[in-house]
């Protein structure tokens, strides 16, 4: 058979573009799957390595909430490159975990992202110092190198109200190594994780909270793909059911629970995780907030938080908030 | 007139190298924003070609700043690879010995993991630009050593010996016959090693990048990463772009220097 030049070159053309169509395809339908005891199998994708920040996650697990309501949950550990929008909404995972900040950030991406429950309610995001620096507020952040994870929209408020101008600021690496060695060095972290972890070292940190600044996002929030909700709501109201359960179970008791995660997590020891737990609670009940509103969340602070987004420019359009999330699967108890 | 006449003009031979990877451009392109709006992929997972473009004119200040930076960080570390590669080669190829004893350490230097050793070498010598330099010398040398030490020791032998026969010193059959023997490798060499230099800095960036007062692409893609993954992408095609224009940039410079050695570069590609 006789092609000239043109026809293969269209031909390599044609090829070009069906792989590509074939590859595009593809991903798995969530929850198709039952195990052998008839349970529905579901996948949880945490935003960090297991830790109490997931607690009320692996309560739920471990006291046997997921199962009573027929679910076999598979809890999937994260770390710094995981992206949970981007997990639950190839479909590899059914629910995940990130803060308010990053569905609303998903959704300008055409994500269909919504925010189910938000078991920390004060986010304990922070900028841990030494105390020897002097540094006690952050209008004092001067002079010194910070460690931040550049595209957060944290490092954009506080950037944006001015606080990090006279500040060197290097991308955020992981880990304390260079806190403890170096004087003049300040870093992000979870006051409920880095500075419990430093102290632990013999350093003296001092954790500036970034909810003060007035940017406070809901944190450890659990989501799942707006089609789940639309498609099966029953098995939504389940997981978040059984997960405000574990929640508020964790939080009166954690010492079962910690043995587990400290099973999943061979990084992290018994005292930073008792502490860690410790400095949790308060960001979870906030403000004397009674234990069977776990999880709720309120239209103004995801409109309060859109709006500081809009502010830092890092939404570019308005977003209608109500679309982000729902608090229509909480229980009762919480309104 | 006959077609092939018709090649013979300036026209037709442009659109016969222009054209061909122009339409696989366009192709490709078009088959991307179709896919994408086809099945509707959401753009955290695959932004259209379209949305990419307005990313990049969006953050057009930051990119050409970026680009900028990073070209710089990678033109520094390739200059000093060639100088130090030259060096190097220069050394080896004294005597057979040498190489023997030096060029096991000089492919480690290849086969080190850079994303390993980065953050070592941040934690020696701190976060900024001479950082990053170092781990675009480290990723550019080898290439550099290599073919120069090959083009200073494959000097043709029978000149060896009419240099020897009029006593020339070791100096004059080094410079006059053996490092002019070697340029084109060098070259050659050069454009191998421009292309790791710009992943190098990008890689360097990662670890030691500085957010103030000025910061690469490497900075810039990780940043963007998880928010914006439209702009992600087009810093990835201005670090593809700033890649293939250093290589330009020194296949010109080939063209100029062969010139005047008498040596005719062929270029398969055309």
């Amino acid at each position: 058979m006789y092609f000239n030049n043109t026809s293969r070159y269209l031909f390599f053309l044609a090829t070009v573009a069906i792989s590509m169509l074939l590859t595009s395809c593809g991903g798995r339908q969530p929850n198709d799957d039952n195990n052998e005891n008839g349970l529905t199998k579901i996948r949880l994708q945490i935003n960090w390595f297991p830790e109490h920040e997931h607690g009320g996650f692996y309560a739920a697990k471990a006291k046997g909430y997921f199962a009573e309501e027929g679910l076999d949950v598979e809890i999937i550990p994260g770390g710094p490159k995981v992206n949970g929008v981007q997990e639950v909404v190839s479909r590899r995972v059914d629910f995940a975990i990130a803060n308010a900040d990053q569905i609303l950030l998903g959704r300008a991406q055409q994500a269909n992202v919504v925010g189910l429950m938000s078991p920390i309610q004060d986010s304990p995001r922070c900028i841990m110092v030494h105390k020897s620096s002097g540094i006690s507020k952050f209008e004092e952040l001067k002079g010194i190198t910070i460690s931040l994870s550049g595209g957060k929209p944290f490092v954009a408020y506080l950037t944006k109200k001015g606080f990090l101008q006279d500040a060197q600021l290097v991308p955020f690496l992981g880990g304390i190594r260079r806190f403890l060695e170096e004087k003049d060095f300040a870093q992000q972290g979870y006051v409920f994780s880095e500075p419990i972890q430093a102290t632990t070292h013999g350093s003296d940190p001092v954790a500036l909270m970034v909810s003060d600044t007035g940017f406070n996002p809901y944190t450890g929030l659990l989501f799942t793909h707006g089609d789940t909700i639309r498609d099966n709501p029953e098995l939504v109201e389940k997981v978040v059911r059984a997960s405000v359960r574990g929640w508020k179970d964790f939080l009166a008791d954690p010492s079962e629970t910690n043995k587990v995660i400290l099973q999943v997590n061979e990084d992290l020891d018994e005292v930073t995780l008792t502490k860690g737990v410790a400095a949790l609670v308060p960001l979870c009940l906030p403000n004397d907030m009674p234990a069977d509103q776990i999880g709720k969340m309120t239209i103004e602070r995801w409109q309060q938080l859109h709006d500081q987004l809009i502010e830092i420019e890092m939404l570019e359009e308005s977003l209608d908030v109500k679309n982000a999330f729902t608090i229509d699967f909480l229980p009762p108890a919480t309104p | 007139m006959s077609l092939s006449d018709c090649e013979d003009l300036d026209v037709s031979k442009l659109a016969k190298n222009v054209l061909p990877p122009l339409l696989l451009l366009v192709a490709f392109l078009s088959t991307w924003e179709s896919v994408v709006w086809l099945l509707k992929i959401p753009a955290i997972t695959l932004p259209p070609p379209s949305r990419i473009a307005l990313a990049a004119y969006k953050n057009a200040d930051e990119l050409v700043i970026a680009t900028g930076y990073t070209a710089l960080a990678s033109t520094c570390g390739l200059l000093c690879s060639v100088v130090i590669g030259v060096v190097m080669a220069a050394i080896f190829s004294q005597a057979a010995i040498i190489r023997r004893s030096f060029f096991p350490y000089a492919i480690f230097l290849q086969t080190v993991p850079i994303v390993a050793v980065a953050p070592l070498l941040l934690h020696w010598f701190g976060n900024g630009f001479q950082t990053i330099v170092m781990i675009v010398i480290i990723i550019s040398l080898f290439p550099i050593i290599v073919n120069v030490t090959y083009g200073m020791v494959s000097v043709d032998r029978q000149l060896v010996n009419l240099f020897q026969l009029n006593r020339a010193s070791r100096w004059q059959i080094f410079f006059k016959l053996q490092l002019p023997n070697s340029v084109p490798l060098l070259i050659s060499a050069t454009k191998t090693s421009a292309g790791l230099a710009v992943i190098g800095a990008i890689v360097g960036e990662f670890f030691a990048g500085l957010s103030t007062p000025l910061s690469g692409l490497g900075y810039f893609i990780m940043k963007s990463l998880e928010y914006k993954i439209d702009a992600m992408m087009a810093a990835v095609i201005a670090s593809a772009l700033l890649g293939n224009a250093m290589f330009t940039v020194i296949s010109f410079i080939e063209s100029k220097i062969l010139a005047r050695f008498g040596q005719v570069q062929s270029n398969v590609f055309q």
